[in-house]
């Protein structure tokens, strides 16, 4: 996206980003109290000393920019959005639908996105999820869950 | 020198037939994790650490498994390389230079043999060295107070910062970002939680193994996202073989790229990628005109295959003697050993000789295997490359939901893992470096505990963590390494570090 007569102006932006993030996380920190007297610093002094070096780190990075990076075409921000929405869909899904069905389907997507045929992933997902879970919960104890659907 | 009996007792711990398994697996493993797209070291064994607690590994075949790894995979990046000219990590991304010129001339095998016995001899010498100065770098390191370690970290975060990445402002943006991190949650002193936004999940603080796979293993996934092209290549291997001649040519290379490797890799902050960059240059250097270098000089693959094995070898030291992690990788592993119960540190050597003696031992062992494992199985090797991307991908994402996921048995983690995976992705746009996030987390809380400390003994007097020697020496270098790029620069103005980072 950005352009060629901008090439700074990615850094700078950033930089200014950084720096509400320092002021930010420096402000939090002044609210920071203990309780009782635990230590001549107390639980403030190290997050304040940070914000204090990112605020003159991100300073720099206004004055003393990179040139801008190579932002992919269009067509890669909604594939993106994808793979990141299902990501979190697959957070919220693992557990109602159990590690086979809902990694079968995270499977499948980015196959899809990666340039397979669809039942060419769903068949991938499915056998290496089924797989994958017998040798984790069978072989190493690792529990993942089945899947309330499928308990009820 | 009571150093053999110890280095005996390591052996015993070394041929356990567990150990000597997992040696084999870590080999096996971390060989393909490097020859693979789409997984770096650093996720590899992020990505296995929950498989050791699964286990329920003692904490000495854990570290040796993941040692394992780490060297496996240093030396699998070389095999794509040279035979294809995709560099699996970026410490083997010089070694394209001259290794693919050889494979094109019809020399892969000479030149995929010199990785492997250059890797052999340097990881064996680093082994030496690390045996040799790690006892006594201990010893000094026990009497390191809460000043002196508080300064140490400084230190290793400044040299971090000066040569992880392009612009010294980005590399210190990540360690400060990572040094965030750790500040979240309960305070461990004082109890109050900071930075939790009221999240009850987040009161025990960001799990490095979570942000690691986001950070890494996601992040590279979203970064392949973008190619279109994947087309699988097919390539020539041959027979891997190499003449006495070509082995007497390259020798030299060999000594000079594992003695600076493992130098390089001693520092804290400077990895193999490093050091494998430097020793190209100093090889190329060393010969002049006279070298072949950039057209198939067997010694352009010798140098830096070394260097970058005995750098991994090298920052075990500063891991091992001061808990103090060189690398995103070695800053997993402390993770891992601490999870274990096992604080890295001058301490270590009293305190778990089988841990710090067993892993030295494991990793000659480890260098053997790798070289008998290696030599006729590089073409089964190459045969994986062909696995395809729309399968391979998808498949790495999936073990890491399980390594994610099995850390607290909490989807909230997954979303985490997502949230950086995103900011991986972006970091990597912009060209920040990410092992130092990482380093951040790790050592963020032990910096704090040590700062606190120190001024609890002095009452608040913070010139305490200006007294003594050694504190004032570490003080001293941490300046001295955050000013030698500009120094650097005002006195070469020829292809400098960065490109090392690519």
């Amino acid at each position: 996206m950005a352009m060629r007569s901008k090439r700074a102006a990615t850094d700078r932006v950033l930089g200014v980003l950084l720096l509400g993030l320092a002021l930010a996380y420096g402000w939090a920190a002044k609210g920071l109290e203990a309780g009782f007297i635990s230590d001549p610093l107390g639980p403030k002094t190290f997050p304040l000393i940070i914000a204090i070096c990112l605020g003159l780190s991100s300073l720099y990075l206004i004055a003393r920019p990179d040139p801008g990076p190579s932002w992919p075409g269009a067509g890669f921000w909604p594939r993106l959005a994808l793979v990141l929405a299902s990501l979190t869909a697959y957070a919220y899904l693992l557990v109602p639908l159990g590690f086979v069905i809902s990694t079968t389907l995270e499977m499948a997507l980015l196959s899809f996105l990666f340039g397979t045929r669809t039942w060419k992933g769903l068949a991938a997902g499915l056998i290496f999820s089924m797989v994958v879970y017998w040798l984790f919960t069978r072989g190493l104890g690792v529990p993942l869950p089945l899947g309330k659907i499928l308990t009820g | 020198m009571d150093t053999l009996p110890l280095l005996a007792n390591g052996f015993s711990v070394a041929f356990q037939p567990l150990n000597l398994f997992l040696v084999f697996i870590g080999a096996l493993v971390g060989t393909l994790i490097g020859v693979l797209p789409g997984i770096g070291p650093i996720s590899g064994v992020a990505l296995l650490v929950p498989l050791t607690f699964a286990l329920r590994l003692p904490p000495e075949s854990a570290i040796i498994l993941l040692a394992g790894i780490y060297y496996g995979a240093m030396y699998g990046g070389s095999t794509t390389s040279i035979l294809l000219n995709i560099p699996g990590e970026t410490s083997s991304v010089v070694t394209t230079l001259d290794g693919h010129q050889l494979a094109r001339q019809g020399r892969a095998g000479p030149a995929l043999a010199v990785a492997a016995w250059g890797s052999f001899i340097a990881g064996t010498l680093s082994v030496l060295g690390l045996m040799l100065l790690g006892p006594l770098l201990a010893q000094w390191a026990i009497r390191f107070g809460p000043a002196e370690y508080f300064a140490l970290m400084v230190f290793g975060f400044s040299t971090l910062s000066a040569l992880a990445g392009k612009n010294m402002a980005k590399a210190l943006v990540a360690t400060l970002f990572g040094l965030m991190l750790a500040t979240v949650g309960l305070d461990p002193q004082s109890n109050v939680a900071r930075y939790t936004f009221g999240q009850l999940k987040l009161y025990d603080g960001m799990d490095f193994l979570v942000v690691a796979i986001g950070l890494f293993a996601v992040s590279e996934v979203l970064m392949l996202l973008e190619e279109k092209a994947s087309g699988a290549t097919k390539a020539a291997v041959g027979r891997v073989y190499l003449s006495l001649k070509e082995f007497l040519f390259s020798l030299g290379a060999i000594f000079r790229g594992g003695i600076l490797g493992f130098l390089i890799g001693v520092l804290p902050g400077a990895g193999a990628s490093i050091a494998s960059f430097v020793s190209y240059t100093v090889e190329k250097r060393f010969h002049g005109p006279r070298g072949r270098f950039g057209q198939g000089d067997l010694r352009g693959v010798a140098a830096p295959e070394s260097a970058n094995n005995a750098a991994a070898g090298g920052a075990m030291i500063p891991l091992l003697t001061l808990g103090l992690p060189g690398s995103g990788t070695t800053a997993i592993m402390l993770g891992a050993l601490s999870s274990l119960g096992v604080n890295p540190g001058p301490q270590m050597f009293q305190q778990h000789p089988q841990v710090v003696w067993g892993l030295i031992a494991s990793m000659y062992v480890g260098n053997a295997m790798l070289l008998v494992l290696n030599l006729p199985l590089v073409g089964l090797f190459v045969r994986l490359l062909s696995v395809p991307r729309w399968f391979l991908l998808p498949a790495v994402l999936a073990v890491s939901f399980i390594g994610v996921y099995a850390v607290n048995n909490s989807p909230f983690d997954l979303l985490l893992m997502t949230l950086f995976g995103l900011v991986g992705y972006l970091m990597r746009k912009l060209d920040f470096p990410l092992a130092p996030v990482l380093l951040g987390l790790v050592l963020g809380n032990l910096m704090e505990i040590n700062l606190r400390r120190a001024l609890a003994i002095s009452n608040g007097d913070w010139g305490v963590l200006f007294s003594g020697p050694i504190a004032i020496t570490l003080w001293a270098l941490a300046v001295l390494s955050l000013a030698s790029p500009w120094v650097l620069s005002r006195f070469a103005k020829r292809g400098s570090l960065d490109d090392a980072e690519v």
